[in-house]
């Protein structure tokens, strides 16, 4: 599934979509798997409302803190989510990946004082994402009807699954039960993703035609490209389709 | 008896020295040359790109006005309104068609004029290409943040006939040309392509 050629870096932009961590059709299919639309978008504008009532200002405030304590505030959550990357990787049989997670893991547990330092990467173990809808992709289940999660965002049947098996199986904190560790750690994600993502949000609030079409197929590729292990879109079939397509009718419809 | 030994020596020594060509070679910036022609073409663009972006003696006007003139050379904007139009273009009326690249046109444009100001000094890298059919090549870059991660931006650049021109540009791996393709079949599909060019020029008027 993952002959990459060397390490790829997965910029923790994987992490901005955290919350849209989950998705595998292939690239470009024109039909979209959305049969709870109206829900959907119902939810969507919902979700809308929260943010530009909370959840946006609250980011933007959380944005105006000194960089290093962010930057120390995102490893710790990344170092939080490696047991269940660790957990993935294995479940995938990407054994050398879950490797990498694993020193990550060590390294940044101890050295790196609890996670707040990201020392591994220094040491060339860069960081990657896994979960449990990844995995199940790449068992061969297909990502269902595409869902929008009330605060949680884009995902699918299947991703919605998989975050449920990740957070209630994989996930250590889970296990401390209801703590407020859980409840800091949630918050935190949520509002580091929405500050990392709002450029992208603010872009698609001005320039999209229909933001929510946009987010949608958005999360869709972006998953697909996550269960690809980030090798490009290019020779996708559904994705080449578009182009070659275009070719046919070219000639014939050109001006 | 000295001669052989002479001849090995000297053979050794140009041995070794076309080794240390081919390591000076391998340690040598990548030369423009070596790469694919798209790819060249995807650099000479990004040069020229953070050229007017790093001019400080141009203003906002400036700038965009030299970005638009390169925008225009770099695409070909009718074929990429094409393609996110699908299969909808055979449905479209001449006019129709017309409008359409039209509006799409300014639409990128007015885009390309809100991200101006969030520049922040980034540069690129460009990490090889792969060449797709008989004219499409896939050319992959990183671009590079003075804060942050990089962030894997793959350039889908068609040959067409000797000039390049961009078709896609897909960024973490989400297509833009997907996306908005998407969003297109979504808006024709609920109100028709008069209501996809009713929607466009409600946001081109949103900007000013």
């Amino acid at each position: 599934m993952s002959k990459n050629k060397g390490p790829r870096f997965r910029p923790a932009l994987a992490g901005v979509l955290s919350a849209a961590l989950l998705a595998a059709v292939p690239v470009g299919a024109e039909e979209v798997h959305d049969p709870l639309e109206p829900i959907n978008r119902t939810i969507y504008g919902l979700n809308e409302l929260f943010d530009v009532m909370l959840l946006g200002p609250v980011a933007q405030t959380y944005g105006e803190l000194p960089r290093p304590l962010r930057t120390g505030v995102r490893n710790v959550l990344d170092n939080l989510r490696s047991p269940v990357t660790f957990v993935n990787d294995l479940l995938q049989g990407e054994f050398d990946r879950a490797g990498v997670t694993f020193a990550r893991m060590f390294i940044n547990s101890t050295i790196g004082i609890f996670g707040l330092f990201d020392l591994a990467s220094e040491f060339g173990y860069p960081p990657h994402e896994e979960d449990f809808g990844q995995t199940l992709a790449v068992w061969g289940v297909g990502e269902g009807p595409f869902l929008m999660l009330p605060l949680l965002g884009p995902s699918t049947v299947r991703d919605a699954a998989g975050l449920v098996v990740d957070r209630a199986a994989f996930d250590p904190l889970a296990r401390l039960g209801d703590t407020d560790i859980g409840a800091a750690r949630a918050i935190g994600e949520t509002i580091d993703t929405r500050h990392r993502l709002d450029p992208v949000i603010r872009d698609l609030r001005r320039n999209s035609l229909d933001p929510y079409a946009a987010v949608r197929s958005a999360y869709l590729q972006r998953r697909a490209a996550e269960i690809r292990n980030r090798r490009p879109p290019a020779g996708e079939r559904g994705y080449e389709a578009i182009f070659r397509e275009e070719g046919d009718d070219d000639d014939a419809a050109a001006r | 008896m000295t001669t052989p030994r002479r001849a090995e020596r000297s053979a050794g020594w140009s041995r070794r020295g076309l080794l240390a060509a081919a390591w000076f070679f391998f340690l040598l910036p990548r030369p423009a040359r070596s790469m694919p022609a798209a790819a060249r073409f995807v650099d000479d663009l990004g040069r020229r790109v953070l050229a007017v972006l790093g001019d400080r003696s141009l203003d906002r006007a400036a700038r965009l006005e030299r970005l638009t003139k390169i925008l225009d050379e770099a695409t070909d904007l009718a074929l990429v309104a094409r393609l996110v139009l699908g299969r909808y273009w055979r449905e479209a009326s001449e006019a129709q068609r017309r409008e359409f690249v039209d509006l799409f046109r300014r639409l990128l444009l007015k885009t390309m004029s809100d991200r101006l100001d969030s520049y922040g000094g980034e540069t690129y890298e460009i990490l090889g290409a792969r060449a797709v059919d008989e004219r499409d090549t896939m050319v992959f870059t990183r671009i590079l943040r003075p804060q942050g991660e990089p962030i894997a931006v793959d350039w889908r650049v068609r040959d067409l006939g000797g000039r390049f021109v961009l078709v896609d540009v897909v960024a973490e791996g989400v297509s833009m040309v997907v996306t908005q393709r998407s969003e297109a079949a979504e808006i024709v599909g609920r109100s028709g392509i008069d209501g996809l060019l009713a929607e466009m020029r409600r946001r081109l008027a949103q900007s000013s």
